[in-house]
Formats: C-alpha cells, sequence, structure tokens
C-alpha cells in the first residue's frame, strides 16, 4: 500500500530565481526504507521539509504530497504533527525541556493527550528505546548519541506513520551513528515504520535500505533499489565519493557484469572472487628522516579540577615541519582536551610543552598565537561574529593573510555577502579555517575538521590541509573519522587513556589494527597485506590479474 | 507522614508558604524564635551548614536598628547627640532573626523545591511561562557550556591578550557577542522542533512525573488548617501581644498569656517541626526494618 | 465583567494598572506607618504578577518568540561570566525595543526567577520580577525613542537600573522595620551605593557598546525567520 504520494512537487525560495526543488514525484510503500542522498545544495534537505507540513519553508509551492492519500496541507494539525515524524542535524538544538522525561512527553502534551494515556506511552517507549536508566536526568547530562536517540524516542512517541530523518548522524561519532542507524532499523524491521533518510555517511545506511533516491540540482536523478542504483552511479561521479568504499571500489574496476557489493563482506567476495594476489603489498616510500619538531609533548599530566580523574596521564608526543599527524581516539577518550593542553588554552600541572623550541608558558602576551599556533575546535560556528563572510575575513587581516588557494575557493563559493549562519557546515568549515590560517601559523591543531562534512568539502579540506603541509606547516588532528585520516596522515596514532600509544605511518597503522580501520582494509585483509584506503584497493587489484571465468 | 522532599510539590508548596509567610511577617518574639528554630532544623537535616555567613548577619541586623532608629524610652547611651534605646536594640534583633529564619526557610525551599517541581505546579496554571522557563533552565548549562568553548576558540585567535584586564573584559565581551549569535540562530532549530511536533496546535495537556496520594491531602490540609488556627488565635479578636517595644518595652509574663496565645503557638510550633518529625520518624522505622532483616 | 473593547485603552489600562499599585503602596509607605505595608505589598505584587503573566497565557505567541524570549533570559543568566556586569537590565530593554515590550517584561521578570535559582530566592524575588519586567515594559514602550538617539537609551539604562536598587531598598527597610524609618533607608541607600554606581555604569557601557550590534543581530533573526 503506497503510504505516502509526492506529485509534481516543486519549489522556489523567495529572491531566487532557480527551483530548489524541480517536479519531483515519487511513492512510498509502507515499511520501505528510503536512502535520499545528493551532494550540498542538491534540493534534498528542501524536499525532505516540503513532506512535513510545519517545516514547509516560506516559498512558491506546486504540487502535492498526501499520506495515505490525505493532501497533507489539508490534514488537521494533530494528524499532521504525529503522523509525520521528523528528526534533524543537530541533536542539542532539538532539545526543548531540561529533563529527558519532559521531553518524551513533550509532543504529547502539544495534542492534548490525557495524562494517563500519557503515562502508558512514555514509559512504553523508553523502555523500547533504553532510556529509563537515565529517564529523570537533565539533558544536559547526556552523550551526543543519547541526545539524538531522545530526539528519536520523542518523536516515535507520538506513533508517527513517516519518519523522516534530515542527516540524523552528522553531528555523532561513528560508534553512536552506527548504533543510531541500527536503531532506525530496529524501528522498520520490528515496527514496519516507513523511514525517508538522507544522509552523508552511507556505509551504514546503503546496506539496509529498500530503495536509493539520488537528487541532483532539484531533480530526482535515481529511485530504485541499491544495488541498481549503486551500479548507475558512474553517471554522477561527484555522488560516487560519498559511496561505501565496496560501491566506490566496484566502480573503480570497472567491472559491470557483476552485480554491486553493498557491504564489507560483499566487497571482500567481489575482490577475490575477481582478481588474483600475486602482489600483496602496495609499495610506500618510508617519509625521510623527520624535520625540526615543531610541537613536543613531554610527560603532560592534565585534569580538569583537583577532584576529577586525570584526562591526561603523561602524554607525549611530537609534531614535526611539514607533516599531518593524525590523533584517533573513541568519544570521551580526552583527545579534545589534549588539543585544549597543547594550544595552550587550559595549563597542564606537570610536564612540557614546547612549540618551536620554546616552552609555552614562555610565550608572553599572546604571542604564541600570531605567526605560530592556530587552533581550531569541533563547532566552527565558535569563531564568527559578523554580519558577512566579508567582515569576517576583514578582521582577521583580508585576502593577503589567507593561504591563496583557500581564498580563490571561497571566492568561488560566493558567498562574501553571505551571513557566516547562512553556509552550509561544510562552507562554514572552511570560512573558520580561513579565519585562523590569517594568523599564519606554524602549528595547525585541529578538531574533528570533518564532523558534517558532504564528501565534496571533505575533499576540498583534504587538498587543502595537504598543500600547507607541502609548504611546511605541521598539522596535528585529533579525528574518529579512519577514513579520512588514513587518506590524509603522515603518521597516525592512537589515544587511549591518556596516552599517545602506536605510532606509525597510516599503511602499517592500520594495517596493523583489527578493528579500528578503514572499510577498504577490512575488505582486502585477507587478500592482500596494506591497503588502506579505496585508491590502494583500486590501484592494487588492477595491478593484479584478473580471475578467469568468475 | 512522608518526608518534605518525597511529598507532592503542591502540598510541599503550600507547607513553605505557610511556615515562611507567618515567619516573615510576625514580631512575636515566640514565634519568630520558633520558626528560626524550625527552619534552621530544617536546613541541617537535609545535611546542610554555611551557618557562618547568616550568624554574623544576625549579630550586625541586631546593631544597626539602634543606631539609625531612635525610638523609645529605655536609653542605654549616647552616641553622637543621639540616643541609643534597648527598645530598638531588641527590635533590631527581633527583625533580623525573622530575616535570618526567612532566608533559611528560602535556602531550604530552593533546595527541595527543585526546577521540576516548581514546574509542575506552575505547568498546570500557567503552561507557556512553564515552558519558557524550562527552555531557559535547559539553556543555562548548554550556554555555559558554549561559551566555555568559544572562549577557547576566540583566545587562540589572538586578538586579545589575557593578561590584560581591560583586554580580558574585551575579549569575554567578545565572547559573549558570539553567543548571541549562536544562541539565537540555532534557537530557531529548537523552535522548529518544536512546531514539528505540534506546539501550538490547541490546547496543551500537562504530563507530570508526581502523583497526589492521601498522605499527601493529609499534609496539605494540616499545613492550612494549623495556619489558619495559630492566625485566628493571634489576629481574629484582641489577642494583646506578648512584646510591645515603642513607645515603651511592655512584656506580658508568660504566667499572664492568655489561652489563645497558647493556641496560636503551639500550631505554628507543630507546623513547623512537621518536617522534622516526618524525618526521624522515617529514620526510625528504616532502622527497625533493617534490624529485621 | 466589563470588557474594553478598544485594544489600546485596555493595554493603556493595563500599564496604569501595574504602575499604578507600586505607586499605591510607596505612597501608603510614606503618609502613614501602618504595619501591614511589607505583607500587602507583597501580595499586591504577587497579583499585580499573577496578572500579567496570566494576560500573557491567554495570548497566543508565535513559537520563535518564545524561544527568542528563553534564549536571551538564559543569556542573561549565563551572561554573568563576565566580570562587573550584570546583563539582565541591559538584555531586557534591548529585547523590549526590538521584539516589543511584552517579551521585555517576560525576559526581565523570567531573568529574575532563573538568577535566583542559582544565587537564592527569597521574598525579594516577586519584586525584582515585577521591577525588571517593567524596566522592559516601558523601554517597550518607548521603543521607537530608545531606537533612535543612543543618549536617551544609555539614559534610559541608568536610571532605571538606579530606580531599581532604590525600589527594592524600599520595600528591605519596609519589611525589616514595618514602616519607612528615613534614617534607616538612607543608610541602606547610602550603603548600597558602590553598588548601585558600578550598576548603573555597566549597564551604561553594555548598552553603549552592544545595543546596536545585538540590535542587529535580533533584527536579523526577526527578519528571516518572522518572529
Amino acid at each position: 500500500m503506497e503510504i505516502l504520494t509526492v506529485e509534481n512537487l516543486s519549489f522556489t525560495y523567495p529572491e531566487s530565481c532557480r527551483k530548489a526543488v524541480n517536479n519531483v514525484s515519487f511513492g512510498v510503500e509502507k515499511g520501505e526504507f528510503i536512502a535520499l542522498c545528493g551532494a550540498t545544495g542538491s534540493g534534498k534537505s528542501t524536499l525532505l521539509r516540503l513532506l512535513k507540513r510545519e517545516l514547509t519553508p516560506l516559498g512558491e509551492l506546486t504540487g502535492r504530497v498526501m499520506l495515505r492519500n490525505a493532501d497533507i496541507r489539508e490534514m488537521s494539525i494533530c494528524d499532521s504533527a504525529g503522523k509525520v515524524g521528523f528528526v534533524m542535524q543537530r541533536p542539542e538544538q532539538q532539545i526543548v525541556t531540561d529533563k529527558v522525561w519532559h521531553e518524551l512527553a513533550f509532543g504529547l502534551e502539544n495534542l492534548g493527550t490525557p495524562q494517563k494515556e500519557m503515562r502508558r506511552r512514555v514509559a512504553e517507549i523508553s523502555e523500547y528505546f533504553g532510556i529509563s536508566g537515565w529517564f529523570d536526568k537533565r539533558v544536559d547530562e547526556l552523550s551526543g548519541g543519547q541526545k539524538q536517540l531522545l530526539n528519536l524516542a520523542a518523536v516515535m512517541v507520538m506513533q508517527p506513520e513517516l519518519l523522516i530523518l534530515d542527516e540524523p548522524t552528522a553531528q555523532l561519532d561513528p560508534i553512536a551513528a552506527a548504533d543510531f542507524i541500527a536503531t532506525l532499523h530496529k524501528l522498520n524491521r520490528e515496527l514496519g515504520l516507513t523511514i525517508i533518510i538522507a544522509e552523508h555517511r552511507l556505509e551504514d545506511v546503503i546496506p539496509i535500505c529498500d530503495k536509493l533516491m539520488v537528487m541532483n540540482s532539484g531533480m530526482l536523478q535515481l529511485y530504485l533499489p541499491p544495488r541498481l542504483a549503486t551500479q548507475k552511479l558512474n553517471e554522477y561521479p561527484a555522488l560516487l565519493k560519498s559511496m561505501p568504499a565496496s560501491v566506490r571500489i566496484y566502480h573503480g574496476l570497472n567491472k559491470k557484469e557483476t552485480a554491486c557489493p553493498l557491504t564489507i563482506r560483499e566487497g571482500a567476495d567481489f575482490i577475490t572472487g575477481n582478481f588474483e594476489n600475486q602482489i600483496k603489498k602496495i609499495d610506500f616510500c618510508m617519509k625521510a628522516a623527520p624535520g625540526t619538531p615543531v610541537l613536543e609533548m613531554e610527560d603532560v599530566w592534565f585534569r580538569y579540577a583537583k577532584s576529577m580523574p586525570d584526562v591526561l596521564k603523561g602524554t607525549g608526543f611530537a609534531a614535526y615541519k611539514g607533516e599531518i599527524f593524525c590523533l584517533l581516539g573513541g568519544n570521551g577518550s580526552g583527545k579534545s582536551t589534549l588539543l585544549k593542553t597543547a594550544a595552550g588554552v587550559v595549563k597542564a600541572y606537570r610536564g612540557q610543552i614546547k612549540v618551536l623550541g620554546k616552552r609555552t608558558e614562555k610565550y608572553k602576551e599572546n604571542s604564541l598565537y600570531k605567526e605560530c599556533l592556530a587552533f581550531l575546535p569541533q563547532d566552527a560556528q565558535t569563531v564568527f561574529l559578523k554580519n558577512t563572510v566579508r567582515e569576517e575575513l576583514a578582521e582577521v587581516g583580508g585576502a593577503e593573510r589567507i593561504p591563496q588557494k583557500l581564498f580563490a575557493l571561497l571566492s568561488g563559493k560566493e558567498i562574501f555577502d553571505l551571513h557566516p549562519y547562512d553556509l552550509s557546515g561544510g562552507e562554514q568549515q572552511l570560512v573558520a579555517l580561513a579565519k585562523v590560517l590569517a594568523a599564519k601559523p606554524q602549528l595547525l591543531l585541529l578538531d574533528e575538521p570533518t564532523k558534517g562534512l558532504d564528501a565534496r568539502t571533505k575533499e576540498e579540506v583534504i587538498e587543502l590541509l595537504k598543500e600547507l603541509r607541502n609548504e611546511g606547516m605541521a598539522i596535528v588532528i585529533v579525528t574518529h573519522d579512519v577514513e579520512f585520516a588514513a587518506e590524509t596522515a603522515d603518521r597516525c596514532a592512537m589515544f587511549f587513556r591518556g596516552e599517545v600509544i602506536a605510532e606509525d605511518v597510516p599503511e602499517q597503522f592500520f594495517a596493523s589494527n583489527n578493528f579500528y580501520t578503514t572499510a577498504a582494509n577490512r575488505m582486502t585483509r585477507e587478500h592482500y597485506e596494506n591497503v588502506v584506503t579505496v585508491e590502494q584497493a583500486i590501484a592494487l587489484c588492477s595491478r593484479n590479474e584478473e580471475r578467469s571465468g568468475s | 507522614m512522608r518526608t518534605l522532599e518525597n511529598s507532592n510539590p503542591i502540598a510541599t508548596a503550600v507547607f513553605f508558604l505557610c511556615a515562611a509567610g507567618i515567619a516573615m511577617f510576625s514580631r512575636d518574639p515566640v514565634i519568630t524564635g520558633l520558626s528560626l528554630i524550625g527552619a534552621v532544623l530544617l536546613w541541617m537535616i537535609q545535611g546542610e551548614g554555611g551557618h557562618w555567613f547568616l550568624a554574623v548577619f544576625l549579630l550586625a541586623g541586631t546593631l544597626v536598628n539602634p543606631l539609625f532608629n531612635h525610638k523609645g524610652s529605655m536609653v542605654l547611651f549616647v552616641l553622637n547627640n543621639n540616643p541609643v534605646t534597648l527598645e530598638a536594640l531588641l527590635y533590631g534583633a527581633l527583625s533580623s532573626a525573622m530575616v535570618v529564619a526567612t532566608i533559611y526557610w528560602f535556602r531550604s525551599f530552593s533546595k527541595i523545591m527543585t526546577s521540576d517541581k516548581l514546574l509542575y505546579i506552575l505547568g498546570s496554571t500557567m503552561p507557556k511561562l512553564s515552558l519558557i522557563l524550562s527552555m531557559a533552565l535547559r539553556y543555562v548549562p548548554l550556554f555555559s557550556r558554549q561559551a566555555k568553548t568559544v572562549s577557547d576558540a576566540q583566545k587562540t585567535l589572538g586578538l586579545y591578550r589575557e593578561e590584560n584586564w581591560i583586554d580580558n573584559i574585551r575579549g569575554k565581551i567578545r565572547v559573549f557577542s558570539v553567543m548571541v549569535t549562536w544562541t539565537l540562530e540555532n534557537g530557531i532549530i529548537t523552535a522548529d522542533s518544536m512546531e514539528a511536533r505540534g506546539y501550538g496546535a490547541g490546547r496543551r495537556s500537562f504530563f507530570s512525573i508526581y502523583r497526589f496520594t492521601l498522605r499527601d491531602v493529609l499534609f496539605l490540609t494540616g499545613s492550612l488548617l494549623l495556619t489558619a488556627i495559630s492566625l485566628l488565635a493571634m489576629y481574629g479578636g484582641d489577642t494583646p501581644a506578648v512584646v510591645s517595644f515603642y513607645p515603651a518595652l511592655e512584656v506580658i509574663s508568660v504566667k499572664n498569656w492568655p489561652i489563645k496565645t497558647w493556641v496560636s503557638y503551639i500550631s505554628y510550633g507543630i507546623l513547623v517541626f512537621l518536617p522534622a518529625v516526618a524525618k526521624v520518624g522515617e529514620e526510625i522505622k528504616w532502622k527497625y526494618l533493617q534490624s529485621k532483616i | 465583567m466589563i470588557v474594553i473593547r478598544n485594544e489600546k485603552l485596555r493595554r493603556m489600562m493595563k500599564i496604569a494598572f501595574l504602575f499604578l499599585i507600586p505607586a499605591v503602596i510607596v505612597i501608603g509607605a510614606l503618609i502613614s506607618e501602618e504595619k501591614s505595608y511589607a505583607p500587602v505589598s507583597l501580595a499586591v505584587t504577587v497579583l499585580a504578577l499573577g496578572l500579567f503573566l496570566c494576560g500573557f497565557e491567554q495570548k497566543k505567541i508565535g513559537t520563535r518568540r518564545l524561544v527568542t524570549v528563553a534564549v536571551m533570559v538564559a543569556l542573561s543568566v549565563v551572561g554573568r561570566f563576565i566580570p562587573l556586569f550584570k546583563p539582565i537590565t541591559a538584555l531586557t530593554i534591548i529585547t523590549a525595543i526590538y521584539i516589543g515590550g511584552e517579551a521585555g517584561f517576560l525576559v526581565g521578570s523570567l531573568s529574575a526567577v532563573i538568577s535566583n535559582f542559582y544565587f537564592g530566592q527569597g521574598p525579594w524575588t516577586p519584586f525584582q520580577m515585577l521591577a525588571w519586567g517593567m524596566i522592559g515594559l516601558l523601554a517597550g514602550l518607548f521603543a521607537k525613542q530608545l531606537k533612535a538617539s543612543r543618549i536617551v537609551l544609555v539614559l534610559y539604562g541608568v536610571l532605571s537600573g538606579a530606580a531599581f536598587s532604590v525600589v527594592m531598598d524600599i520595600w528591605t527597610v519596609l519589611w525589616y522595620n514595618e514602616g519607612l524609618v528615613w534614617e534607616l533607608y538612607s543608610a541602606a541607600i547610602v550603603a548600597a551605593l558602590p553598588h548601585t554606581i558600578l550598576y548603573a555604569v555597566s549597564n551604561m557601557i553594555f548598552l553603549m557598546l552592544f545595543a546596536k550590534p545585538f540590535g542587529e543581530k535580533l533584527e536579523r533573526v526577526k527578519k528571516k525567520y518572522g518572529i
């Protein structure tokens, strides 16, 4: 039975001549799990918002959206609010009230549900989502993953028939993101809930979705089961970058006669089934002896307060001129704290930190932050103060202080006259980076620079970082994005329990890890020895002979 | 009876209103004394301290009144051509004791009546206001944390120095300014999330995790009854004040206290010590239950 | 009950009512030494507050406006991290002139309650609520003038800050002493003088520096999201 029918839907924002959504029609069967993908600006967010009446933006709208054959613009307020659930990107900002229990009840209160009924539904939902353990907590005590789960539960308590999610895992770490997607899968399987989800990170979503919807400049390009859709993706090279490693390897090797692998296991079967492994290793050149150290940390200890446990326990490492050093570690491992300590934002109580051979305490006034060290925290919005991007950049010295390449990139995007908050997440990240780079640092510290970025911006960031490195900058990045680290880093290390361990070049670092490694490595580890990135996998497979008769 | 923390918030609030309400506006030394002891006791059974400041306040308050207030007839000594009278001194002591008792009541009130409970009371009568308060309470820790992050980021931009205090304030103001944009812009997401869940759809109902049990009803009516009796006995008819200060100090000795005065004191006394009794009762019950295990 | 049809008249009456009550209390306290002024004034304050807030409950108010009020309330509490600044008055005034007197009233009065969650509630809470609320309401009433001239704005900020502490002191003395003793009152005012001056100056600086940029931020949100 068709639960959602979209007919000739078009939408234009005020003061814009381009249609953000252009004549889109499709239908969704009850119980289907639909993944929606498209580059930033392809209109996928707008499309999703048009499916929910309360969130429909101002602008010119034509066409119809029908839920169970009723136009959503003619439904009663209660039906419209209750039957379509919507979860957005930022977990923190969607929460309304101060207590978990109150947040769960919020939607039901709005619909005027009687007390007795509310008690039952809230109890039921918190059991189903495993929230009972933190039912009485204040929301600011929750982790990011828990917050997003709470947002989902607070929508599910209204018993929607259709659940729409707009990049719900963009702000979560990979483990919390995978948990979140698993919960969605469970809702879909156990309750037959119809789900439409837009995502940047498709690794976890593509294997479980029923259909993949691809949008490009406002138009619906593909709407097919994932195996068929992924097979046709070579027509959209920009989108291919955001696909799971298996799909990218498949397209890189150009074997159209076989079906497209969607999971790691299928990817591994695809490679072993189609390619020999006479050459087991890719060659990589070990870097020459490291240059001068730019950042040295020796036996650094830190805790936030006397009564609290140590976050850094004798941390020690060095970062050298002209290298990118990636520190990987789970959530709450203290890697952000490590970066803050290095940046002189918080003070270690033991050990020493040297920047350019000089102890950080010896830098008087703010000389540490002038042509020496720059630090960008996770949330790019923390550096924005002005009303336009132009003013933001002018404040730090304008075009001549910003690396040329970055400035050219920003100019190309035509965003100088926009308000920083009107930019996409990726553009915000680039502008923020421009702002901190204006100090012409020799050491750049980045905290999760890829959080919430789409594939294209991620690539731009990687390119920029590599260029800065080649010009001699030392870059220290803490991240849990293993794919990014594998592609970018010259050296990687793990940060665990307050210590830096297992420093190595990425090829060896990831090849020796069993769990904490890239998808390409997991796919090829039985067959080859040290493949880490998708490009390496494609290169090595092509060098080996194809198996005949498979 | 259950302890104050575990009673229904409405009953608890009414108790505080009665106990502190009488305490705040009565100038009867016995009532003020009872109120002070009861309030301090309630504060202490919650395992709280911090009495020093209020002790000093009590002393200072006592001494200040006679310096500025020269009514009364028993002149103790003359200071700068102004008489310092015994009446004013005693009156100052009484007033300060009253203020200190009130502060103690409100301290316990703030501790026991958590924001949850206040919002529960408010929510049933003023849902919009209670929602705004709930949101603001949610925002305060969120904004504080964000302000810290913004401050870290702004500091490393190197646009101001922390060593210089004017620069430091300038930097903090910068941080605040960033915060204003951040909060206002992101607040829109909250508004979207509210509307997506049907806010403004019509009459809201109200979810609470508290229940009203028979014990709460008893506690509530008990508090109101005791207060009513105490007030009626004191102000109904013309019961003379036990102590009157001005123009001259007059004290009625204990054996001449009218029956009404006794009734008033006893009922207020019972009211004030109810929470302590409940607490002790609970302790004994648990000890007894534990000894049986 | 008489229903007043004229919207403007009704608003005027509401405001007059709000100011009438405190005025009556103060004048009453001055001319007589009747002992019940402290409790009566507290009761009247609570009633006035209740009346205004109930009026607000009855009204339909946009979700975004509601959120903005909550944001400004939280900001005025959090803003205390700036040394020497207590931003409640300034933020109340800014909200009032850019979003309206009613929003100003709410920001002022709710900021008082919330900040007292952290600094201690007391019988003074309702007075602070009403006082800050009225600073906002009045600012909303004269929004045009306050927006036009920065001098008027700063003057308003300084005066309202001073008036705030003067009014609060009246009640403290009333309560402490069952009647207004001039010596005691002037002593209280003098004792609070350094604090009052600091407060007035911080209000002045805050408004001078921020009224415009903050106003622009509010205007942008207002325009972009149709508050």
